[in-house]
């Protein structure tokens, strides 16, 4: 893999206008890379996910290098449908469409050439390779005292021309004071085992709100890396809430680190998973300093051989007192061949807080199957009316309601 | 309606019912009673087809044989069960469930699928016959309801569902003076000479207020005494040890 990696990063060189500044830091990010290669169990974040091994089982011939220089066609029919929204769309790793229909222009600013920056985090492989391949960084400002109309729907779709080939993007948001978003991304993959790494950052400044849903469903034999980096100031929220559910695999990696007083992150997601898939999601909340507050919840239905991973961490600072942490993970085993990892992992370093974790999975209760049953239900009615009320847990934690609809639409909550 | 012959019904190679013989007619109300672990629950749940039990002996439901059935074709034959405990079902709303169930019901029988607007107006009026809090049903189905409410929703939902044969297990049990008589009233008012009750119990209570036409003495697995509703009294006065 190493020749090909470097006849890619060379073609991409070539064929690409990058700053000076950009192709020193592209060619020092790709030989860190080179060094490290995709991370492997023997690193304790990667201890469930062996992603060096699930690449080679699962992509033949992976090459880096994707041509970017033709425009490819939009499938409209893509588009989420009864729900006003601005877009930007990346059609196989290439930006397609910037739209901002419902906004005041000047609210909103879009840079395209940033310069990249070593990633701060020296362990993560996948960032560096993502900032040697990555072609075009964006950034998107949400200027101060602005809320945006309607939401920011982020399309990241693949088409079956894509086999086999490693798409990196990276995206920074910044929200300035008092400015909120509520930003979707939205996964749909016709294509064939890629693998896709894309890395968002995340400022929010004081007093700034940000929903972000990430929405994963469509059944596709894709590998996929998010790494999500989110800077929270005073006062501000954030709400995330994922869906992880259609790619073969899925790691979701939140870093929040609780900059501000009064800053507070809300993270909730639901695996639900069938066949061979396997997803984790791994949160590092760090509390740094006094009365922020975090709150997890995560819930897996796993049916036939998938696997869920759940790494969640909190970290308090010695200087965070007064510091809210909550997190609870659940799952429901459809089957034996399932499996759910949770490693739930508090760092407390201050003596004033209030911390809790949990974390519990099993079958199906049958009792309340019979219960169902004898109520005239047959067993999969019963068995449906169960895992959706188990999951609707986690759905109605969504603040937004117009979103809300959307998300239980799509994961067929509706009752 | 109702012909229990032979029934023998063993969990994990424990013998639990004996030689159980029961039958109960259109429009009858008959009350089981019998000392704990004599086998009431047992029985309610072998009615209404709950897994997990090795059975012999016939049970015929308008002469139709039960084994053949699932739990939920016995619901739409019109078996209905209130349970001992009913369960707690997170995230499921309680109007919906009921909508669902009783839908579900009339499919099976061929009837019409009531729509949202029919079903509540349906329910409102059910719900005001037993003096259930309507707010409740828009809650998640048990979840946080206090042990009474439980077991008047169950009633609630035999009312809405209009059973033919309607099994209590232990429907009094944890029920106060005020509830168990809107309870009471429930059945009552479900009394019609089509439907029929059998009622578990161990207390002669209940049946101040839901007067039976039979009383069965459950021991050990099987019946040892059947009589009119003076055997519940005469029971009531020597206690089951020192009953036979």
């Amino acid at each position: 893999m190493e020749e090909q990696l470097k006849i890619d990063f060379e073609k991409l060189l070539e064929n690409s206008n990058f700053s000076k500044n950009n192709v020193e830091i592209k060619r020092k990010s790709f030989n860190n890379f080179i060094e490290k290669g995709f991370p492997n169990r023997r690193e304790e974040s990667w201890k469930f996910s062996d992603l060096n091994q699930i690449i080679s089982k699962n992509i033949k011939n992976l090459s880096f290098y994707n041509d970017l220089s033709k425009p490819n066609k939009i499938d409209q029919s893509i588009f989420i449908d009864g729900l006003e929204h601005n877009k930007l769309v990346f059609v196989n790793g290439r930006i397609e469409k910037i739209e901002f229909d419902y906004e005041e222009k000047n609210k909103i600013e879009i840079l395209d050439d940033l310069f990249l920056e070593k990633p701060k985090n020296a362990n993560n492989s996948l960032l560096f390779l993502n900032n040697a391949f990555v072609s075009k960084y964006f950034k998107l400002i949400v200027k101060k005292n602005y809320s945006l109309q309607k939401p920011l729907v982020i399309y990241n779709i693949t088409n079956k021309d894509l086999v086999s080939k490693s798409i990196n993007l990276k995206v920074d948001i910044l929200l300035e004071e008092n400015s909120s978003l509520k930003l979707i991304e939205f996964s749909d993959d016709k294509s064939t085992t890629n693998f896709i790494n894309i890395n968002y950052n995340l400022d929010l400044q004081k007093n700034s709100f940000l929903k972000n849903y990430k929405i994963d469903n469509n059944s596709n034999s894709n590998i996929k890396y998010y790494f999500n980096n989110i800077s929270q100031d005073n006062n501000s929220i954030s709400e995330i809430f994922l869906l992880s559910s259609g790619s073969e695999f899925i790691k979701n990696e939140i870093n929040c680190n609780l900059n501000g007083k009064y800053a507070s992150a809300f993270v909730n997601g639901v695996f639900i998973l069938n066949k061979t898939k396997h997803h984790e999601i791994k949160t590092n909340i760090n509390h740094l300093v006094e009365n922020t507050k975090s709150y997890q919840l995560i819930k897996g239905v796993l049916e036939d051989t998938s696997k869920a991973v759940y790494q969640g961490k909190i970290f308090v600072d010695s200087k965070a007192q007064k510091t809210d942490g909550y997190q609870l993970s659940k799952a429901i085993l459809l089957n034996d061949n399932t499996e759910f990892n949770a490693k739930p992992e508090l760092e407390i370093y201050a003596d004033d807080v209030k911390c809790s974790h949990g974390s519990a999975s099993g079958s199906l209760n049958e009792d309340s199957i019979f219960y169902l049953m004898s109520r005239g239900l047959n067993y999969k009615e019963a068995k449906k009316l169960l895992i959706n009320g188990f999951l609707l847990d986690v759905v109605e934690k969504i603040t937004d309601f117009e979103i809300k609809n959307l998300i239980k639409n799509i994961m067929s909550l509706k009752q | 309606m109702l012909k229990i012959k032979n029934l023998k019904a063993d969990i994990d190679s424990k013998s639990i019912l004996n030689n159980f013989n029961l039958e109960i007619k259109s429009g009858e109300v008959h009350a089981i009673m019998g000392p704990n672990g004599s086998g009431k629950s047992t029985l309610s749940n072998i009615l209404s087809g709950k897994k997990g039990y090795d059975v012999s002996g016939e049970i015929l439901f308008e002469n139709k044989n039960l084994f053949e059935l699932e739990t939920e074709e016995r619901a739409h034959k019109g078996i209905f069960l209130a349970f001992q405990y009913p369960l707690e079902i997170p995230g499921v709303n309680t109007n919906i469930f009921l909508k669902t169930s009783l839908n579900a019901i009339r499919k099976a029988r061929g009837e019409k699928e009531l729509d949202a607007i029919e079903f509540l107006k349906l329910v409102k009026i059910k719900a005001k016959e037993l003096k259930f809090d309507e707010e409740k049903l828009n809650r998640q189905l048990n979840v946080g309801f206090s042990g009474g409410e439980k077991k008047k929703n169950e009633i609630l939902q035999m009312s809405i569902l209009n059973p033919k044969l309607s099994i209590l297990d232990e429907t009094d049990s944890g029920l106060d003076i005020d509830a168990l008589k809107i309870v009471a009233d429930g059945v009552n008012s479900l009394r019609k000479k089509d439907n029929s009750f059998l009622i578990i119990t161990h207390y002669q209570r209940l049946l101040d207020y839901i007067k039976p036409d039979y009383v069965h003495v459950l021991m050990n697995g099987k019946i040892i005494k059947s009589g009119g509703p003076e055997l519940a009294l005469e029971l009531e006065k020597k206690g089951y040890e020192n009953f036979n």
